[in-house]
């Protein structure tokens, strides 16, 4: 078992590696160019002298040595020209040096702000984790919950399941706005805080007071969350349950005189709940990308705008960090779901 | 006093403000030698004691003469000299920081000449001549030299030293360090690692949430008697709220989480504006702006080289349907790129271009377009070799820009019924940079930023300027955008500027829609907000908030 995961793991250190890889080749085509003009370039001013395309050409090769973007990209370069051959070109390139950072743990720096993509990353994970993590437990047991009273048949069976249909349906921005202004305007409910984690001065960090703030201002981003993810986590495993309250040894259980909430939970769940193992690696990965469109709609710091942010202005350093951690993420929760199906499934166990 | 950012400042890089939120976060941060007041929308003197004196030498040089502020000083009492400009200078030329646009900025100041006895007092020379050099020499954020530089290792270069050196310059261990230093007094974010002489000290910075700015309690310009409005510090506590969505940041002024809400789009203030809850509790400001609106044409490309064409095409934007439909009928149309607010240098003997799609299809004609029925529908042009040029043009624009998508619908129908195919090609912000230095569009849209003081269009369509995205210039251009930024006196600069207005008509290789309007909506408990064509288009720094009178 200990061998299959190393060997697991190795695959998936190749895999996350691999796709940092492209990204870091992919993004650092053509860089410099876009660091030069800001998003407000188009501005009517400067000197009385054109700014010739020598001296542009000059200013990019600036900025291309301060950022160390004036070495080759890669080991090799693909022909300039038709005729001529790849290049090699040593170790004294981008990726490399990269490469190597990396590997002493430095991620860079980020090219907007100037810090440490590391200090970025951990900044963001730490307002995005909370939110994410509340989110996804909350969607897990409300889904587990809510599929196994579905499963009983009972009388509120088909209205509740015509509205998780209809909610999935709904866009996540739709969901956040529609809950802003449902319980956060005063024109209707105003019950909760609009926008953010709470002021400056209203209360020190560390104390019951703030955090019981911090929680206020969660539950709207966090309800947008849960009911952007329930629909599908239960209606799943409702469906699964269904199919596996049909087959044989539900059938033989229930024979056994066994009550049905009992056969549904010893007897059926274990093996509803593979399919549903899947869409749990699907949601890790989200949880430390964070959830641009919450972030955004409720004025949230966290990952997903920091990304959106970084690969809007091409702040590449921060790009690449991001990807490296939420491809892990992903590359992990897969990594997750084998193990978990494993000890799931014996028929997996046996087979292997 | 809270106030709405769509966006993080990211950095608060004095040299380099790669956005609005950072220029409006340095301004109460950091002083310039001259401010633009939002009162009279002139550069007002600030930390300079006037306006300089300008002295022409030759015909090649200017010397322009400041005199600091005996009250400015830095927060630790020492006074703001005439080497803290020269160092502020050197600066912007030293390697290693991101100061290439400001570099290349101020390259036109070659030299700091200090007073042999008034350490406040110093000359600044200038290359060429202009009557921009007076305000353009004063818009920079005065640095201190103790704390940045406290060995003075720059002092061993002059500045035209500096400047000769080619790019990219090479790494010397002084100036090494000096730029090590600054960076990381700029990434500490640490308002006593980079102390400007503003009125106000940051107090603390979540990234993505807020910025709050405290007043300094021993500010020198509350000293001064009477403080002009361009040194005037009021809140006691200023706070910058991040609320990137214009929705939620709406309901935050309404729920009075936020006072002032500026750059307001024209909906969400055209809401507000008829809703009665909202409107007895805050005030809505409108002024003229100095952004405007354009079209581009890729001059390069063959179909749209000559002005007929690019004429002809300019009739198929529809302004007037658009400023109604876009702005609410707010903003002013145009004839050019000077604002018509600006009554002396706007060219009123112009009519705006007209929404004419008829009379476009007489110019096509003109320029030798023929149009073609199926199989090979279209306008085409034979080009005397080869294959016949066809008319079919692609626009580009930034894909977040909610104005220029109804713009570039609008004209792609006028242009379809005419008959000249028009592919839309909405851009993500930084591949829409790229494709505009390299050329890959036919039309762009996009707002261009102006401001009352300078009129130097030589960046934005000198045919030698790399910044020339449309690629436009003819010898009688370039003379004239030359002579406008070399002209030495105010009445010669506007019978210039009216020229240049109708060439630009007559050639348009830009079409200038409208200029855009500043909204502003407030608290209505606040006063002293002062509102005006300025970027932000408010000044923070004069708001009080009236007290509430006790029930």
């Amino acid at each position: 078992m200990a061998l299959r995961i190393a060997w697991h793991l190795l695959r998936t250190g190749l895999a996350a590696w691999a796709l940092v890889s492209v990204v870091f080749l992919l993004i650092h085509r053509d860089l410099g160019a876009v660091q030069l003009g800001s998003p407000d370039a188009s501005e009517q001013r400067g000197s009385g002298v054109p700014l010739s395309a020598a001296a542009q050409a000059a200013t990019e090769q600036a900025i291309d040595q301060r950022l160390g973007l004036d070495e080759p990209l890669f080991y090799v370069s693909p022909p300039a020209e038709a005729r001529a051959s790849w290049r090699w070109n040593g170790l004294r390139n981008q990726y490399h040096r990269w490469a190597t950072q990396l590997l002493r743990g430095n991620l860079g720096q980020s090219y907007r702000t100037g810090r440490a993509v590391g200090a970025e990353l951990a900044d963001a994970l730490a307002f995005t984790l909370p939110l994410t993590g509340l989110a996804v437990a909350l969607s897990v047991g409300g889904a587990l919950l809510l599929a196994l009273g579905l499963a009983g048949r009972p009388w509120w069976q088909r209205p509740v399941r015509a509205g998780l249909v209809g909610l999935q349906a709904l866009p996540l921005f739709g969901v956040g706005l529609l809950l802003l202004l449902a319980f956060a305007n005063p024109e209707a409910l105003d019950w909760f805080p609009g926008y953010g984690l709470g002021q400056t001065t209203d209360q020190p960090p560390g104390t019951w007071g703030y955090l019981a703030a911090y929680l206020w201002h969660l539950v709207l981003p966090t309800a947008a969350l849960v009911l952007s993810a329930l629909p599908e986590l239960t209606l799943q495993l409702h469906a699964s349950l269904v199919q596996e309250l049909g087959s044989h040894y539900a059938v033989t259980a229930r024979a056994k005189g066994l009550a049905e909430p009992a056969v549904i939970r010893r007897h059926a769940l274990r093996n509803a709940l593979l399919p549903s193992l899947a869409q749990l690696a699907e949601l890790l990965p989200a949880l430390v990308a964070g959830a641009v469109v919450v972030e955004v709609v409720f004025a949230l710091p966290g990952m997903g705008r920091l990304l959106a942010g970084a690969a809007v202005a091409r702040d590449a350093p921060v790009l690449v960090g991001g990807v490296l951690l939420v491809g892990a993420a992903r590359m992990l929760a897969l990594l997750a779901t084998d193990v978990l199906n494993f000890w799931a499934d014996p028929r997996i166990r046996w087979q292997s | 006093m809270r106030i709405r950012w769509a966006r993080d400042p990211e950095t608060l890089d004095p040299l380099f403000a790669p956005n609005l939120a950072a220029f409006d976060a340095n301004n109460l941060l950091h002083v310039s030698l001259l401010q633009g007041d939002i009162a009279t929308q002139q550069l007002a003197p600030a930390l300079a004691e006037q306006l300089p004196t300008v002295q022409l030498v030759g015909d090649s040089l200017t010397r322009l003469q400041y005199r600091i502020r005996p009250a400015a000083t830095w927060d630790n009492g020492r006074a703001v000299l005439a080497s803290d400009v020269d160092f502020t200078l050197k600066l912007m030329l030293c390697p290693g920081l991101p100061n290439e646009a400001a570099r290349n900025q101020y390259s036109f100041i070659r030299a700091v000449l200090p007073h042999p006895q008034d350490p406040r007092r110093f000359t600044l020379l200038c290359r060429g001549q202009s009557l921009e050099f007076a305000q353009a020499s004063g818009d920079f954020f005065i640095l201190p030299e103790h704390s940045l530089d406290p060995r003075g290792l720059l002092r061993r270069w002059s500045l035209a030293d500096l400047q000769r050196q080619p790019l990219p310059l090479p790494a010397d261990s002084g100036a090494r360090a000096v730029a090590q230093q600054y960076l990381a007094a700029v990434a500490s974010r640490s308002s006593n690692r980079l102390s400007g002489c503003g009125p106000y000290e940051l107090l603390k910075w979540e990234k993505d949430r807020f910025l709050s700015f405290r007043r300094k309690p021993r500010w020198w310009g509350s000293r001064l008697q009477p403080a002009p409005l361009v040194l005037q510090a009021r809140p006691q506590q200023l706070e910058y709220v991040i609320i990137p969505d214009v929705a939620t940041a709406a309901l935050a002024l309404q729920r009075g989480d936020v006072d002032v809400f500026p750059q307001m789009p024209a909906r969400e203030f055209a809401r507000l504006r008829a809703a009665p809850a909202a409107r007895s509790a805050l005030r809505f400001y409108t002024s003229p702006s100095y952004d405007v609106a354009t079209a581009g044409f890729n001059t390069r490309h063959p179909a749209l080289a000559d002005a007929l064409t690019r004429r002809a095409l300019s009739r198929c934007f529809d302004a007037a349907g658009l400023l109604r439909a876009t702005q609410l009928g707010e903003g002013q149309r145009t004839v050019g790129i000077i604002s018509p607010a600006d009554r002396a240098n706007y060219n009123d003997s112009l009519a705006p271009v007209p929404f004419a799609p008829d009379s476009a299809v007489a110019l096509l004609r003109r320029a030798g377009w023929q149009r073609r029925s199926a199989p090979h529908e279209g306008w085409f042009r034979s080009t005397g070799r080869g294959a016949d040029q066809q008319l079919r043009l692609l626009v580009r624009y930034r894909a977040e820009e909610v104005l220029f998508g109804t713009v570039a619908l609008q004209f792609q129908a006028a242009a379809a019924s005419i008959g000249v195919p028009v592919t839309l090609r909405p851009t993500e912000p930084g591949t829409f940079a790229t494709a505009m230095r390299s050329g890959d569009f036919d039309v762009y849209l996009r707002v261009l930023r102006g401001n009352p003081f300078m009129f130097n269009f030589t960046q934005l369509l000198h045919s030698a300027s790399a910044n020339n995205v449309t690629k436009f210039g003819t010898p009688a251009s370039d003379r004239l955008i030359a002579a406008i930024a070399r002209a030495d006196n105010p009445a010669r600069r506007t019978a210039l500027l009216r020229q240049f207005q109708a060439l630009l008509q007559a050639e348009a290789p830009i079409v200038p829609l409208f200029y855009l309007p500043n909204r502003v909506a407030a608290n209505r408990a606040l006063t002293g907000l002062h509102v005006g064509s300025l970027r932000p288009g408010f000044a923070a720094a004069t708001i009080e908030r009236v007290a509430q009178p006790a029930p």
